[in-house]
């Protein structure tokens, strides 16, 4: 199993990855920084290509299909969304400060999958229940959508770590180039100040945090309303009806009116950063519930 | 919204929709973690009588289908229209205000603006701005004061549209749900194979509906994986419409069929007893009598002039496998005892029973000797049917939803404005512009432009 190889030491590479985040915010320069982002694209091309090696050779085995099937297969596909959506706003924000606690989500979830001794790593072949054209439209999109909100829960992590004591204040202030030029000026190395301290300067200012939040819900939103709409197509098609509200439906349901209820308070009530942020961790929670937590209640979804 | 009327001004706050979007989690949390209908009966059964018999009224072990949570449902529904009420206008005003192209002045102080100098004359570089302004924003509008030219331009005003769209969606998808609710229904069928049937269970114990035509199961396949885990489950159905074969199909978990607007999907499937079991009545090694037996029936044996009663008729008792009740009547007395169809076994693993319970020997009436063959067993197909004229409004809202929020994220409503005049040498150029939302993408567009703009070279222009 050449994929399992490959899809382990990704495992490590991810760790690697992390290591050298961590590292940028102790030192405060961005050369370990740079070092972050290239382990970890290479690690996501690694995983790229064990996840395509694996659909051949379930191909190969006369039972293909794409390698989103069980809760191994889920694992290791939700780890490569969050890495993926992670480098996408990394580029697209300019800042690789929140690597130090995005990275180590996709290590976790890594090796959870391989290393827990109740998790199956074969390939199986598909039950009647799964033999569908939607599963991949639907599990792609919900991952997706979870691993967006990953982001966002560690961009909130970050902002409440921060504490209020440096928060700038101010509301609805956009955040637009000045909020990143000020940023921008932080990560000059500063030899006397302690490695904490230094590791909190290079926190992000509280209005780009906010901004990657609300980026970041955004995405997740849009990703889980598409998850939620194939997801009651194929329960149209598999079960005789689109919604049976069982555990896992009611449960993205509720995640995603929590993220609704958040875009609404911020758009209308003009919250930002603080309680953005805690509505970032409140939504990871449904998140992680709706993933996993539900396996603990009955249901059709269940993964085995 | 203020409005004069207090209670349109309640149904038309955000707060509300927040509070009962609130409400909504809550309520669906509850409803997976308490268990629901079928499930509840065994803490139901934990519970006092006073406690089950309040939370079963305020449906505690149904949330979903309660009284209350529809209620919550149809007051997000007054919510979103009373706030489209405002809104809609509102959104109305936003796509059809035009700025002035000199409102650049008010502007020009803001931390956005791009200042370019170019060594063309005024005119020169103000065709240069329209025409590279055009080609981002369409029709340029231009006026001049004095010394000065203002160029102004917008694109995207059609996205504050977005929000309105979202919520329509919302809404539309909460009028198919109700269409299913109220014209629709959902339930099962059980049907042997080689038999038809026309009768639909419904859901929750709603009764029985008959169909107006019937199904036939003429086949269930069921195919396995080397694993042993299962491959397909498989029913090959005859509709029968006035008691001629109308469409013949397969039926297939994930591929369900529909037939005269009900559509069928695979769901279970099992064995049932086919037929009735057989009573076999042997006298000194002939057999004199072999009859199929039903509950409640009766037969007579000629010679001892002795009626058979059968009184009860078992799949399984006491784990022994199938077996019959009989009450015999005749003039000898009267009797009752059970026949079992495995008599053989259940002797030979238990020696001496039928000297220790005489109900269960099978020569209780002498001369006879009664034996059973128990029914064989069928496959039957357990199909799901069920009719939801309200699929299509979902869909089409689920799909107006989608495009509305395509458009609120990923568009955005960009005006822009180009301030020209005369310095010393050339000209300058003063670039503004605002978005409705991604201010970054915004800022990215502005120095593109004002690049474009200020490049001596036509460069790829
Ligand atoms: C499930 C129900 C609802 C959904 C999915 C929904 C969705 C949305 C979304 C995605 C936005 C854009 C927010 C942003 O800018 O990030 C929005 C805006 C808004 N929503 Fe809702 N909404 C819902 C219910 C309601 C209700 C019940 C109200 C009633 C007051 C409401 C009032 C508004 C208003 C006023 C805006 C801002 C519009 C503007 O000024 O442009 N929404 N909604």
């Amino acid at each position: 199993m050449i994929d399992a190889k490959i899809l382990g030491a990704t495992t490590f590479v991810y760790f690697a990855a992390f290591a050298f985040y961590l590292l940028r915010m102790a030192s405060g320069r961005e050369s370990w920084g740079r070092w972050g982002a290239l382990t970890a694209l290479a690690g996501l091309a690694a995983h790229t290509a064990a996840l395509a090696l694996r659909w051949v050779s379930s191909y190969q085995m006369g039972i293909g299909h794409a390698p989103l099937s069980n809760l191994y297969e889920s694992l290791i596909f939700f780890s490569w969304s969050i890495t993926a959506v992670y480098l996408f706003f990394e580029r697209r924000m300019r800042d690789r400060s929140l690597g130090v606690l995005v990275l180590p989500a996709a290590f976790l979830f890594m090796a959870y999958a391989s290393l827990s001794p109740h998790i199956d790593s074969r390939i199986q072949p598909l039950i009647p229940a799964l033999q569908s054209n939607w599963l991949v439209s639907h599990v792609v999109t919900c991952f997706l959508g979870y691993a967006a909100f990953t982001v966002a829960f560690a961009a909130g992590l970050m902002m409440l770590v921060k504490g209020p004591a440096i928060q700038t204040g101010g509301k609805a202030r956009p955040a637009g180039t000045a909020a990143r030029e000020e940023n921008g000026r932080n990560p000059g190395p500063r030899r006397e100040r302690s490695v904490p301290a230094r590791f909190m300067a290079l926190i992000p200012a509280p209005a780009v945090l906010d901004d990657l939040i609300y980026q970041s819900v955004v995405l997740g939103f849009v990703f889980l309303a598409i998850g939620i709409m194939t997801g009651s197509i194929w329960a149209h098609h598999a079960w005789g009806s689109y919604w049976s509200w069982d555990p896992k439906e009611t449960w993205s349901l509720v995640t995603w009116l929590v993220y609704a209820i958040m875009l609404h308070s911020r758009y209308i009530r003009g919250w930002r950063e603080r309680p953005m942020a805690v509505m970032a961790v409140i939504g990871f929670i449904c998140v992680l519930i709706t993933y996993l937590g539900v396996n603990l209640l009955p249901g059709l979804h269940t993964y085995q | 919204m203020a409005h004069k009327n207090p209670i349109r001004s309640f149904f038309a706050s955000v707060k509300l929709a927040v509070v009962l979007l609130i409400a909504i989690a809550a309520a669906s949390i509850l409803g997976t973690l308490i268990p629901q209908q079928e499930a509840a009966g065994p803490f139901i059964a934990r519970l006092g009588p006073g406690w089950s018999s309040f939370l079963m009224k305020i449906q505690v072990f149904d949330v979903f289908h309660s009284f209350w949570y529809a209620a919550l449902m149809a007051l997000l529904a007054l919510n979103l229209i009373v706030c489209s009420l405002d809104l809609l206008p509102r959104t109305w005003r936003r796509y059809r205000r035009k700025d002035d192209p000199d409102r650049m002045e008010r502007l020009a102080d803001l931390p956005a603006a791009r200042i370019v100098v170019t060594g063309r004359d005024r005119e020169e570089a103000a065709k240069r701005a329209t025409s590279l302004l055009e080609k981002i924003a369409g029709p340029v509008t231009r006026r001049e004061r004095g010394e000065r030219i203002f160029l102004h331009a917008h694109r995207g005003a059609y996205s504050h549209f977005g929000v309105p769209i979202i919520h329509a969606g919302v809404l539309i998808v909460m009028a198919g749900v109700m269409i299913g609710l109220f014209s629709g229904f959902e339930g099962y069928m059980t049907i042997p194979e080689g038999e038809s049937t026309a009768t639909v269970r419904l859901k929750s114990g709603r009764g029985e509906r008959v169909l107006p035509f019937s199904v036939r199961c003429d086949r269930f396949v069921l195919e396995f994986y080397e694993n042993g885990a299962p491959r397909t489950y498989r029913s090959d159905l005859t509709f029968l419409q006035n008691g001629r074969e109308a469409q013949s199909a397969a039926v297939l978990v994930n591929h369900p069929v529909t037939f005269g607007g009900i559509r069928f999907y695979q769901s279970s499937y099992g064995t049932m007893p086919g037929g009735n079991p057989v009573l076999t009545v042997v006298q000194r090694e002939r057999k004199v009598m072999e009859v199929e037996i039903a509950p409640e029936m009766a037969f007579v044996l000629p010679e001892h002039r002795a009626t058979v009663r059968v009184l009860r008729v078992e799949d399984n008792l006491m784990d022994m496998g199938p077996a019959v009740k009989l009450g015999v009547t005749a003039p000898s007395g009267s009797r009752q005892f059970w026949v079992f169809a495995a008599i053989e076994q259940i002797v030979a693993a238990n020696p001496g029973i039928l000297e220790q319970v005489p109900l269960f020997d099978p020569a209780s009436f002498a001369p006879y000797l009664f034996s059973l063959r128990a029914a064989e067993r069928r496959p039957y197909t357990g199909l799901q049917a069920a009719r939801d004229p309200g699929v299509p409004m979902v869909a089409l809202g689920a799909a107006v939803l989608m495009a509305g929020l395509l458009v609120v994220y990923f568009r955005s409503h960009r005006r822009f404005w180009i301030l020209l005049e005369t310095a010393d040498e050339g000209t300058r150029i003063g670039v503004v512009g605002r978005s409705s939302r991604d201010e970054a993408g915004m800022n990215r567009e502005l120095d593109r432009l004002a690049d474009a703009i200020g490049a001596e070279e036509e460069a790829g222009t």
